[in-house]
């Protein structure tokens, strides 16, 4: 689905997909990378240390092609290293309903303070639940995060994680690809983490 | 309230229907209608009658159906401003009618003569009707037809704006039901002269019509001030005849059907002819209030009541020790020693407020692993879930009541106020619809294409910051719903009426 990957995998892949590779300026200069490379053989690596570039990338930074995002509860679908979801802008930890939270699932404010009600009693937590397998839950599914792709976004490496199952169908309503799925599985949706390493 | 309001403008509209019968239109209908009597033509006058009344009826229903309905679809806010608004309306009309002012504005336009000619009259007349019970469609002969009209649009209630067409299409009938069949004899034809030749006579139903305006403006107006004097509040509880609060930095608050009264506590609670609060570390049970003889139950000694909930036999009790464990029991108010462990929550706030009806309490439950809604049969123990989720969904301050069930779903675009069965999913009523709360993002990041991200966006809301608005506890009383409003200070909460319609 990504990268050479996804360059495999071509006759599962979506015309708008095609479209989105061979007309951005990400599938040129990969094509013309990889065959300057290629010389090499090593087609492979080609991918690994070509420039990244924002506008080849789709919804997010390091996000290539067309699956679109797992359904999250801030938007982006920034998710914790278990898989759990982040506010995607600062990585604060949030609830299936979105608000940000302490250790215990309490909801709290900007200030980190509990938030309460007019009683001054905490208000309730809400479940809190892994992106993926919850966006399998909702569409009668069963997904797991399985394999990924780096790429370095905003000074930071970024991890794509998909998000896949035994589906043909993908979360945008058509044909899904295999990216880095395991063996019978398509990628339903896509999710990521940030890394701690700079870049 | 709504009931009492109801009654008020359905005999207003009634009344205000019969006045139109000194319209232009109202005379001619009780003449089309009537020159149809005669031995071989009293079928096709009956079915004409008929007719004109169906379309009367239905026009009616149409048109305050129609306001209020516009009101449902405004949306709730603003209730105790729309209940003013709409009482200085019916007072205005009232002092209008009563005097006997002209009207207006006033619609000079009649029903098309034509159609008595090129139709057959039973058809005829059933149009005649509909456009007469409409009411905006040709001459109004009151004030009231006005007032009406806004009382519908405010009242938030469907059933009101429909059984106030009704009355209204009914009204606008009834003259033409009495004196058609009747024209062509003496009798008939005196008592259309009398309607042509005393306009004193459409002064007094005008009169009449002032008084129940002004009936409705005293209801719509001890309405308002009723919820005015609910400002921030919370903790709603609603008995039959009952009604408490707990206002915020105050005592607690009763409302009677006599009067408002300022209970010696806090965190009020109505069931079952009961009154409980919390006084000191005592918990107050009163039948009734003010009672000679109140009983008292210690509150626990290591731990702080925050809420109350009471039916005539049992009280249950939510508290919080120092090092915030919480804990959920019932104690029978027969045998006070005997007691029922409900739920306990290491976590504040996890155990949701109780409600009690009888011997059956429901409470929310929620953690990170999942949310739900319980009901306990304390003479039993006998415990169901009534709603649960383990994603996604927040289920909070569940209210039970003659078989129905009021509670709170959020999740990360609405918050949502339903009602339903506490047994039958799937048919749940909003009766209320906030966006969520949270700051969302656009699902995309700036500067990359989006045409992909449909899945991570929410179709009610925009992205950005979301409602300032948090929905609280809740109680259901007969006709109507309450349920307190935060907003970003606490303590400013305020209690929203939602009528049930």
């Amino acid at each position: 689905m990504r990268g050479k990957r996804g360059s495999q995998l071509s006759p599962e892949r979506p015309l708008s997909d095609a479209v989105v590779r061979h007309s951005s300026r990400r599938g040129f200069l990969e094509r013309l990378g990889g065959a300057v490379i290629g010389l090499a053989g090593a087609t492979a690596v080609a991918s690994a240390v070509l420039p990244d570039e924002a506008d080849a990338y789709t919804n997010f930074c390091g996000h290539t092609y067309t699956t679109g995002n797992c359904p999250a509860p801030t938007g982006l679908p920034r998710i914790d290293r278990q898989g759990y979801p982040l506010r995607a802008h600062d990585g604060v930890p949030v609830d299936d309903l979105g608000r940000p939270i302490n250790g215990q699932g309490q909801p709290i404010d900007a200030h980190g303070q509990v938030l309460k009600d007019a009683d001054g009693v905490p208000l309730a937590p809400a479940p809190r639940t892994k992106t993926c397998e919850t966006t399998g839950e909702d569409y009668g599914i069963t997904l797991t995060l399985e394999g990924s792709w780096y790429r370095c976004c905003g000074g930071t490496v970024r991890r794509i994680r998909d998000c896949c199952g035994a589906t043909n169908l993908r979360v945008n309503g058509d044909a899904a690809l295999v990216g880095y799925c395991y063996p019978g599985h398509h990628v339903f949706c896509v999710t990521y983490f940030e890394t701690a390493i700079p870049c | 309230m709504l009931s009492l309001l109801l009654a008020a403008a359905a005999v207003t509209a009634l009344i205000a229907g019969i006045a139109g019968a000194w319209s232009p239109c109202g005379f001619s209908m009780v003449d089309t209608i009537g020159t149809a009597l005669g031995d071989v033509r009293r079928t096709v006058m009956i079915v004409a009658a008929a007719s004109f009344t169906i379309g009367a009826l239905a026009g009616g229903a149409v048109t305050f159906g129609g306001l209020s309905l516009l009101g449902r679809l405004l949306g709730h806010g603003a209730t105790e401003l729309r209940d003013a608004v709409a009482g200085a309306l019916a007072l205005a009309a009232a002092f209008a009618d009563w005097r006997g002012w002209k009207i207006a504005p006033q619609i000079r336009r009649q029903v098309p003569e034509r159609w008595r000619w090129i139709m057959p009259l039973p058809l005829a007349c059933v149009l005649y009707g509909l456009l007469l019970g409409l009411g905006f469609t040709t001459f109004v002969l009151s004030f009231a037809v006005w007032a009406l009209a806004g009382i519908s649009f405010a009242a938030d209630s469907a059933v009101l704006g429909v059984v106030v067409g009704v009355a209204f299409g009914l009204g606008r009938a009834l003259p033409v039901l009495w004196i058609a069949p009747r024209l062509g004899t003496e009798r008939g034809d005196r008592c259309l002269d009398r309607l042509a030749l005393e306009p004193r006579l459409w002064l007094g139903m005008r009169r009449l019509d002032a008084i129940g305006l002004a009936a409705c403006a005293a209801v719509l107006g001890s309405s308002s001030a009723l919820a005015a004097g609910t400002v921030f509040a919370t903790d709603p509880s609603a008995d039959s005849a009952d009604y408490a609060w707990q206002q915020v930095g105050g005592p607690g608050m009763l409302q009677t059907a006599t009067a408002t009264l300022s209970l010696p506590g806090r965190l009020p609670a109505v069931g079952g002819a009961n009154v409980a609060w919390l006084s000191g570390h005592q918990i107050v049970i009163s039948h009734g209030f003010p009672s000679p003889s109140p009983r008292t139950i210690p509150g626990p000694p290591h731990a702080t009541v925050d809420a109350l909930a009471v039916s005539a036999d049992w009280l249950v009790v939510r508290d919080q020790s120092a090092s915030g464990i919480a804990n959920l029991f019932a104690v029978s108010l027969r045998d006070p020693a005997r007691r029922r462990y409900l739920a306990g929550a290491g976590i504040p706030g996890a155990i949701g407020r109780p409600s009690l009806e009888r011997s059956t309490v429901v409470y929310a439950y929620s953690s990170s692993a999942g949310s739900a809604i319980y009901e306990v049969d304390l003479g039993s123990g006998a415990r169901s879930v009534l709603r649960g989720t383990t994603a996604d969904v927040l289920y909070a301050n569940p209210t039970l009541r003659n078989g129905r069930l009021l509670y709170e779903r959020s999740d990360r675009c609405a918050q949502q106020l339903l009602l339903g069965s506490p047994t039958r999913l799937g048919v749940d009523r909003v009766l209320l619809r906030l966006p969520s709360t949270v700051f969302r993002d656009s699902g995309y990041q700036n500067g990359y294409t989006h045409a992909y991200n449909g899945a991570s966006v929410c179709p009610n809301r925009m992205s950005g910051a979301g409602s300032t608005t948090t929905l609280g506890a809740t109680a259901l009383g007969e006709s109507v719903a309450y349920v307190s409003e935060s907003p970003l200070d606490p303590a400013r909460t305020r209690i929203v009426r939602v009528r049930l319609g």
